[in-house]
């Protein structure tokens, strides 16, 4: 297979999903590494499963096949499940230990253990970190995704494409005014990888 | 970093940028000077980004958001009869809407040069139908452009406002969603900004630009003869490339061509294909279609509907070729006819071609997770207008023994589909909730069978307009609801004529729907809080009670902004909006607001009590009217700006 790194991140609509995916983009971009982003819009950001395709390196085509995936990075543990059948074997999952239960009336919600083991029995190797539980402490629920992200950075699932300061640097690249509290975000995510 | 302001990034660099984008800076670099277009999934970007480099270019070009597709294809097709480059942008079934102006379009032609976007949505990701719109080139003899995927789609709408310029005839460039929502790294040209600004003139002849059927036949036979013409000439279209020499073709139209090309080197295969990467599907040029006819086997892969394949098998006919075609029709069909194509969908379907034992990961072997998973559809945001509104509604049908039909249409509220509020039992398409609900008001008889018609306001100015009338003059006895959030909120928050702001962002008129309702002459019409669950109970009781006594039609517009939009004015000026907590001395996990009224930030405990997520509250304090036993209460005491903020909130 040729040298490529796909990722897949998923979610629920409205986690920074787009934003995350977009941050590993520009990194990729800033060290001279080729990227697809597909990102979904529209009706299905509402609340809804987001999935979010990432490819980087010698790649062509937009989507990540089944069973193609190095690794999944989850805002959410019912949508780490779902999108489950993406990881390659032995792939990583990087996983914000974060259920938020369909809002449909009468619908039954699985356990978080009994969605941990499903991710266990799957994957080859499982990072989880509280991230939105750090970024309410950071004093912004939306820069969870930044500590995701920085929990996988410190997990190696960018090694060889990209690295920590290009993350940085595309993060103060697309909020010049909001750097710092992305950044602490990112930080922390790292600091939680390390301890997990 | 200002939304977009990537499509205004100097020339010379490699910046990341949505498909979208892209295409809106190849129209900037081709010199685009008109752009009109109505928002929808997946087409809105080229649009946005268009605006956005108005803004910093002083009007250059000109972009507006018109009330639908066929009046922006109309306005663009204008502009174009007075020597201006103009392009109409929109998604897939907003060509539906346009068709009329379209077809015309292609029998006047252009003076300046007109190329018309549609983005296409494969498996319908946030549409309502599946529909390829090469269709539409083929039959009203319009060339279709089409990206070989988001890594040249900045290329591909310059060429076609070029071709367009060069051959004065209108062009359809076609996007789908992998291509307009997929972001790539793309290498930026000069744009020439003073040849944005547009200078039109109009010169008197009739018999080039009126169709009436003496000048329309003339504009066929002409017609006739320049489809013939670009059937030759776009084989030299710069995007049509053939790559390697192997035996079996692999005919890979638009975002295909990328599909196709990794499968062949997943498979190793580079030695047994030759590649035809086309971007002009419609009409496939000859000599391109002559060499692909010369190779024993092909295999078409392209995204929707057999376009190129069906075209090829004709000239195979035609010509007398022996060739076997293989792509998606015909009992042979390797591809599947619905849905997107995939890396394992065209690897297994090549394998098959090239006679090889399919990959093992291609077989898409998906084992069960072991746990039984809920499914997550898209649900109105917590602190939604709709939602207060919605549980109004549904209060006022059960006070009044009603069993409305709730005829619905195509904007946020189609969510109200889902339990608990199910109040949209049809959805056709933009506007039908009064075209259809009208109808169905003449018909339905019953005890208790009221029509309720629940429309956006952009939706409203799009075609729901035109159907009030209709629903006047014929005297149906419907309830219309107009939702009114100041704002186009499902394609990300565009103005429109309500909001009093253009899609340059200066000030405009502001056509106020209750002021229309009048206009076209009905009588009773109430305009009530959304967010007051009171006040909009009680409007909608009273508009109920008028249309079922007088059997006319009424109207209810539920006024109340958006949250997402109210949310980011209350940031900016640094007012900070409650979260709210559910006090468990209170509480008593009746489940009221959990089950009944069903905010994503408030769930139910482990012991049936409410729970507010805090992460997820917008302090809309809906859920405090919605409380028969004032559980929630306020982290602070909510600032008196907000609670305006969340009522008058619009785009800026």
């Amino acid at each position: 297979m040729a040298r490529a790194l796909n990722l897949v991140v998923t979610g629920v609509g409205g986690q920074g999903l787009i934003t995350l995916s977009s941050i590993v983009a520009r990194a990729a971009l800033r060290r001279g590494v080729d990227a697809l982003v597909a990102e979904t819009h529209g009706l299905s950001q509402r609340g809804g499963t987001v999935i979010v395709h990432v490819r980087l390196g010698d790649v062509d085509a937009p989507l990540v096949p089944p069973g193609g995936a190095d690794a999944i990075l989850a805002m959410e543990l019912i949508e780490a499940v779902r999108y489950l059948g993406y990881l390659r074997p032995g792939g990583t999952v990087v996983l914000n230990d974060y259920l938020v239960p369909p809002p449909l009336p009468g619908i039954e919600t699985p356990s978080a253990s009994s969605l941990l083991d499903a991710i266990r029995r799957r994957a080859g190797r499982i990072v989880i970190v509280p991230a939105t539980r750090k970024a309410l402490e950071l004093g912004d629920a939306r820069v969870a995704n930044m500590v995701l992200l920085g929990a996988a950075l410190e997990a190696g699932v960018f090694n060889g494409f990209i690295d920590a300061a290009a993350v940085e640097e595309a993060i103060r690249e697309s909020w010049p005014k909001a750097a710092e509290v992305n950044l602490a975000a990112l930080r922390a995510g790292r600091a939680l990888a390390k301890s997990s | 970093m200002p939304r977009y302001s990537e499509v205004l990034a100097p020339a010379g660099g490699k910046v990341l940028m949505l498909g979208n984008v892209a295409i809106a800076r190849g129209f900037l670099e081709a010199g685009v000077q008109f752009v009109a277009a109505y928002p929808g999934t997946p087409s809105t970007e080229v649009v946005e980004a268009l605006a956005a480099a108005a803004r910093r270019l002083g009007g250059r070009p000109y972009v507006e958001w018109s009330v639908n597709e066929k009046v922006a294809l109309e306005a663009a097709l204008g502009a174009a009869i007075t020597g201006v480059r103009a392009v109409a942008v929109m998604k897939h079934v907003g060509l539906n809407v346009a068709a009329d102006p379209f077809f015309s379009s292609a029998y006047l032609g252009v003076e300046g040069a007109l190329v018309v976007v549609s983005a296409d949505d494969p498996w319908m990701w946030s549409s309502q139908n599946e529909q390829d719109n090469r269709w539409y080139g083929l039959h009203a003899y319009v060339p279709v452009v089409e990206p070989t995927g988001p890594q040249d789609a900045k290329e591909a709408a310059k060429l076609a406002l070029e071709y367009s310029a060069r051959y004065k005839r209108p062009f359809l460039l076609r996007s789908t969603t992998r291509i307009s929502h997929t972001r790539v790294p793309v290498e930026t040209g000069a744009i020439p900004v003073e040849e944005l600004e547009p200078r039109g003139d109009f010169s008197k002849n009739p018999a080039r630009w009126t169709l009436i059927p003496q000048y329309a036949r003339m504009h066929r036979l002409e017609l006739l003869e320049a489809w013939d013409r670009l059937r030759r000439e776009l084989a030299g279209f710069p995007l049509n490339r053939v790559e390697g020499s192997g035996p079996v073709a692999v005919v890979a139209p638009g975002l295909g061509y990328r599909y196709a090309r990794e499968a062949v080197k997943l498979l190793g295969a580079e030695d047994e294909v030759t590649i035809y990467a086309v971007a002009t599907p419609v009409p496939l040029p000859e000599p391109l279609a002559e060499k692909i006819l010369s190779h024993d086997m092909v295999l078409v892969v392209e995204e929707g509907d057999p376009i190129v394949e069906i075209q090829l098998k004709t000239m195979a006919v035609e010509v007398d070729a022996r060739t076997r075609i293989l792509g998606k029709r015909g009992a042979q069909g390797l591809l599947p006819r619905h849905g997107e194509l995939g890396l394992e969908k065209v690897a297994a379907a090549l394998a098959k071609v090239l006679g090889r034992e399919l990959p093992a990961w291609t077989r898409g072997e998906r084992r069960e997770p072991g746990v039984k998973l809920p499914p997550r559809p898209p649900v109105l945001c917590a602190g939604c207008p709709y939602r207060s509104f919605f549980y109004a509604l549904r209060r006022a049908a059960n006070k009044l023994r009603l069993r409305p039909v709730y005829s619905g249409d195509i904007g946020c509220y189609s969510l109200g589909i889902l339990p608990p509020f199910e109040v949209q039992d049809i959805i056709v398409d933009m506007g039908a909730s009064i075209g259809s609900g009208s109808g169905m008001a003449h018909t339905l008889t019953g005890g208790g069978r009221v029509v309720v018609a629940i429309i956006g306001d952009s939706t409203f100015y799009h075609s729901g307009v035109t159907a009030l009338m209709n629903a006047v003059y014929n005297q149906s006895p419907l309830l219309v609801v107009v939702l009114d959030n100041h704002t186009t909120a499902m394609t990300g928050h565009q103005p429109h004529p309500g909001v009093g702001v253009d899609a340059e962002g200066r000030a405009a008129p502001e056509i106020r729907v209750e002021e229309v309702a009048r206009g076209i002459g009905v009588e009773k019409i109430l305009v009530s809080d959304a967010f007051d669950i009171r006040d909009s109970e009680a409007k909608l009781i009273e508009a109920l009670r008028y249309t079922i006594e007088t059997r006319k039609p009424a109207v209810v517009v539920a006024r109340g902004a958006c949250i997402l939009v109210a949310l980011q004015q209350a940031r900016r000026r640094g007012i900070k909006p409650p979260t709210y907590y559910v006090d468990p001395e209170k509480c008593t996990a009746c489940g009221i607001c959990y089950k009944a009224f069903n905010c994503p930030a408030i769930q139910r405990g482990e012991d049936g009590k409410a729970v507010i997520d805090p992460a997820l509250c917008t302090g809309c304090a809906e859920c405090v009217q919605v409380c028969p036993f004032d559980a929630f209460k306020p982290s602070q005491e909510p600032p008196e700006e907000w609670t305006v903020i969340m009522r008058t909130a619009k785009p800026a």
